[in-house]
């Protein structure tokens, strides 16, 4: 199934872009037209569309999260 | 039967794996164990790693007093069955909170405030509540482009359905209902005829005919559905719906 993930657009092409995810992974095909994200910016993404742009606040916040979550998982397997 | 679970649960995450969606880099190993009809440890240790489907066969398992890959948890989770409907509420919330990654808290909570308690750990509901309370500029009035863009993804992310009209060599003709988003929110389109992957070395595809009800995740078909599990993803899906629109229609009361 698809999680949503959050990222930050390192690189743009024709409303396609290269998201770098803040579980470590990368995605290069992420439709980003429906939010108009440029390069820098953080962004929600679901499959791959981004359907939310993130404040840098929010991002910190969700990365921070994600890296709790993905240890409290990681010792409950 | 647990092998079974595992087969039908790596079945339908097989796609978005290999598409880089969700779980580890293992696509080359779940195609094989799945043409192989193999379900062995590691095949299980790779299931396990998936960020969302696992937890959720983890917590609808621990509701229904079975076991993770009996083949009743991910048939609920996936198709949808009644133990989703053993699941309370409660451990949904905190399950939402505590084990699911990248969800943001407060719009878990606005998730289960609007729909009182009714929200089912079923992977349609989770992909619709998910396009449903994401940070999509103004709402329902998106442009008709972007409405075009989130339904499809949405549709290719649900679990759907098709009766197979054609089998060719590695491609299905199935009559399908897309998912579709207007401004009275989302609901499933007329039935229309597209062409979805499917693998014949899979089974049961080797015998896959026309007729057939067959469940399809991002344009592949990913198993051959009995006529029980055909009547419960619709009714399933159709629930998940009217629980979604209820919620954007909140949402957008609330932006107001």
């Amino acid at each position: 199934m698809c999680v949503t993930r959050a990222g930050k657009v390192v690189s743009t092409s024709r409303g396609s872009a290269r998201v770098e995810f803040f579980d470590g992974r990368a995605l290069d095909d992420v439709d980003v037209s429906v939010v108009d994200a440029k390069k820098g910016a953080f962004v929600e993404v679901f499959g791959n569309l981004a359907l939310g742009v993130l404040s840098p606040a929010e991002a910190k916040r969700r990365k921070q999260a994600w890296a709790e979550v993905a240890k409290a998982v990681e010792a409950s397997r | 039967m647990k092998s079974d679970g595992v087969l039908f649960h790596a079945k339908h995450a097989f796609m978005p794996n290999s598409l880089g969606y969700c779980g580890p880099d293992k696509k080359g190993q779940i195609q094989r164990d799945l043409e192989g009809n193999r379900s062995d440890d590691e095949l299980i240790m790779t299931l396990q790693k998936f960020e969302a489907a696992y937890p959720f066969l983890k917590l609808i398992a621990r509701s229904a007093g079975r076991q993770v890959f009996d083949y009743s948890v991910p048939e609920a989770y996936w198709i949808g069955n009644r133990l989703l409907d053993l699941v309370p509420a409660s451990d949904f919330y905190s399950f939402s909170h505590h084990e699911i990654k990248g969800r943001d808290p407060k719009k878990v909570r606005e998730v289960f405030r609007h729909l009182d308690g009714t929200a089912p750990p079923h992977h349609t509901f989770y992909v619709m509540s998910t396009y449903a309370t994401a940070v999509v500029p103004d709402g329902l009035n998106v442009r008709n482009e972007a409405k075009r863009k989130i339904a499809e993804v949405v549709d290719n992310c649900r679990i759907s359905w098709g009766t197979v009209r054609e089998v060719g060599k590695d491609e299905l003709k199935v009559e399908v209902r897309r998912v579709s988003l207007d401004d009275g929110g989302l609901s499933l389109g007329r039935p229309a005829v597209r062409r979805v992957g499917y693998n014949p070395e899979v089974r049961p595809f080797g015998a896959v005919r026309a007729g057939d009800v067959v469940s399809i995740h991002w344009n592949y078909a990913c198993d051959v559905l009995t006529p029980r599990q055909a009547k419960n993803i619709v009714r399933y899906t159709d629930a998940d719906i009217r629980l979604v629109n209820r919620l954007m229609k909140s949402e957008e009361s609330r932006k107001r």
